[in-house]
């Protein structure tokens, strides 16, 4: 039986009635029309399917939408403003980080929840943030690049 | 991939959890973070009719220190335990084995209770718990019991959980003065990988630069569950801390376990890596104990 949920996603209010069996990810994707949340292993494995759930990355896959009633959700469509793209997305834009684009938005937020915390990463510490998102392409050298142009 | 169709409940306190778990019986399952969960029940594995979240509960969640006594609830995340200066400084080898589990994104959501719960032989707190010699608190409607994390496991996936009981605390004494404790997981990956071998060693000296009073070696991924290395743990008891001594209680950590061939290694190699992470381990927990004085 559906259920009521409220959640914000980028910054906006939603209610919406839910499946028990619905995961965070499918709501967004499909009730929300959010298609930036990627879907890959589903697994739990690959994070293309990250998201930032009160302040934290987390995998939307193994989330329950339920689970999202009260939170505070940001996916890559919350990250660009009216001055344009964030600066890690310009990034990996202009750098080649972005092969086939379908780890791209795991990988940014990630990144961005490591540069939130720690301004000034180093490598080690950058590879280490985006650990749990695999790049099916094997782009990691230019992904790191990236994240390193826009530390302060 | 879709989940099967179960009813979903969140209550709010303790009390009403373990009502509903009485209630449901075999019919529900905790949900905790679900970074094993979800999986198992996208793959069937396991369809509960029910599922008890227990991500609202939010005594489950703390982690304090009172008298000698560490008491992490069921549901910090790994992650929290990374950050917590409580458990680095009172069990840091507990610390290295949240560092060690999955991905920053797996932390964010997996528990230390689930991480026990789900009695994965490979599981990455389990051989340090057992090390501080931890105790879990399962509860039910009708009382509580206090079980030694050595009792606990069972099997894989096996435990002294009963159907409507939950797993709310962990319970570690302080260690004694003189003490450390080591945690090494070998695996081909740094990060999202099934370790081949873990060990967990920790000893304690009767003073500063005296005789070793207590050892307890845990190996992972090479028994039906977590085992102790017990003649290796008798070998050290009364004997002065030294690479040698290490290396040999080692081999005789190797005689302790059953590992088997599979696709991550052959037995003969897990034997032989057991010796040396159990070596190595020790040197861990002595330099842990040298560190302090």
């Amino acid at each position: 039986m559906k259920k009521l949920i409220s959640l914000t996603v980028n910054g906006k209010s939603y209610q919406i009635a839910t499946e028990p069996n619905q995961t965070l990810a499918d709501l967004l994707r499909y009730e929300l029309g959010l298609f930036g949340t990627k879907k890959g292993c589903e697994m739990g494995d690959c994070g293309s399917c990250t998201v930032i759930m009160d302040g934290k990355p987390v995998n939307s896959c193994l989330v329950l939408a339920m689970q999202a009633n009260r939170r505070s959700i940001t996916t890559i469509e919350g990250l660009e403003s009216e001055k344009g793209l964030h600066p890690l997305q310009q990034a990996f834009a202009e750098k080649g980080a972005i092969q086939c684009g379908f780890c791209s938005s795991g990988m940014i937020l990630s990144a961005k929840h490591l540069l939130d915390k720690n301004p000034k990463p180093n490598e080690a510490e950058i590879r280490s943030a985006i650990s749990g998102n695999l790049c099916r392409c094997t782009g990691y050298q230019k992904i790191v690049e990236a994240v390193k142009g826009v530390r302060g | 991939m879709l989940l099967p169709k179960f009813d979903f409940h969140e209550p709010l306190t303790l009390p009403e959890a373990c009502q509903m778990m009485s209630e449901f019986g075999r019919k529900a399952r905790p949900l905790a973070g679900g970074t094993d969960l979800m999986i198992n029940m996208k793959k069937k594995i396991v369809s509960p009719e029910h599922l008890i979240s227990l991500s609202r509960i939010d005594e489950l969640k703390a982690a304090q220190c009172s008298g000698n006594m560490l008491k992490i609830g069921s549901c910090v995340t790994v992650a929290e335990l990374t950050e917590s200066e409580l458990v680095r400084k009172n069990c840091s080898a507990l610390c290295t084995g949240a560092k060690a589990l999955g991905s920053p994104l797996i932390r964010n959501l997996a528990t230390i209770g689930g991480n026990i719960a789900s009695a994965r032989p490979a599981a990455d707190l389990p051989p340090s718990l057992m090390a501080y010699n931890a105790k879990v608190v399962l509860k039910k409607s009708s009382g509580e019991r206090l079980v030694l994390l050595d009792d606990f496991f069972k099997g894989p996936g096996l435990t002294e959980l009963q159907a409507d009981e939950l797993l709310t605390e962990i319970q570690i004494e302080t260690p004694p003065p003189y003490s450390g404790c080591g945690y090494i997981n070998m695996g081909i990956r740094k990060a999202q990988d099934c370790n081949i071998v873990n060990v967990a060693s920790f000893i304690s000296l009767d003073a500063p630069d005296g005789l070793i009073k207590t050892a307890r070696i845990i190996m992972g991924c090479v028994g039906p569950k977590h085992l102790r290395a017990c003649s290796a743990e008798t070998f050290l008891i009364g004997k002065k801390a030294s690479e040698e001594l290490f290396a040999q209680a080692g081999e005789a950590a190797m005689k302790d376990c059953s590992p088997i061939d599979d696709f991550r290694g052959s037995a003969e190699y897990k034997r032989a890596m057991v010796g040396v992470l159990t070596k190595r381990t020790l040197a861990m927990a002595y330099e842990e104990v040298r560190s302090e004085n």
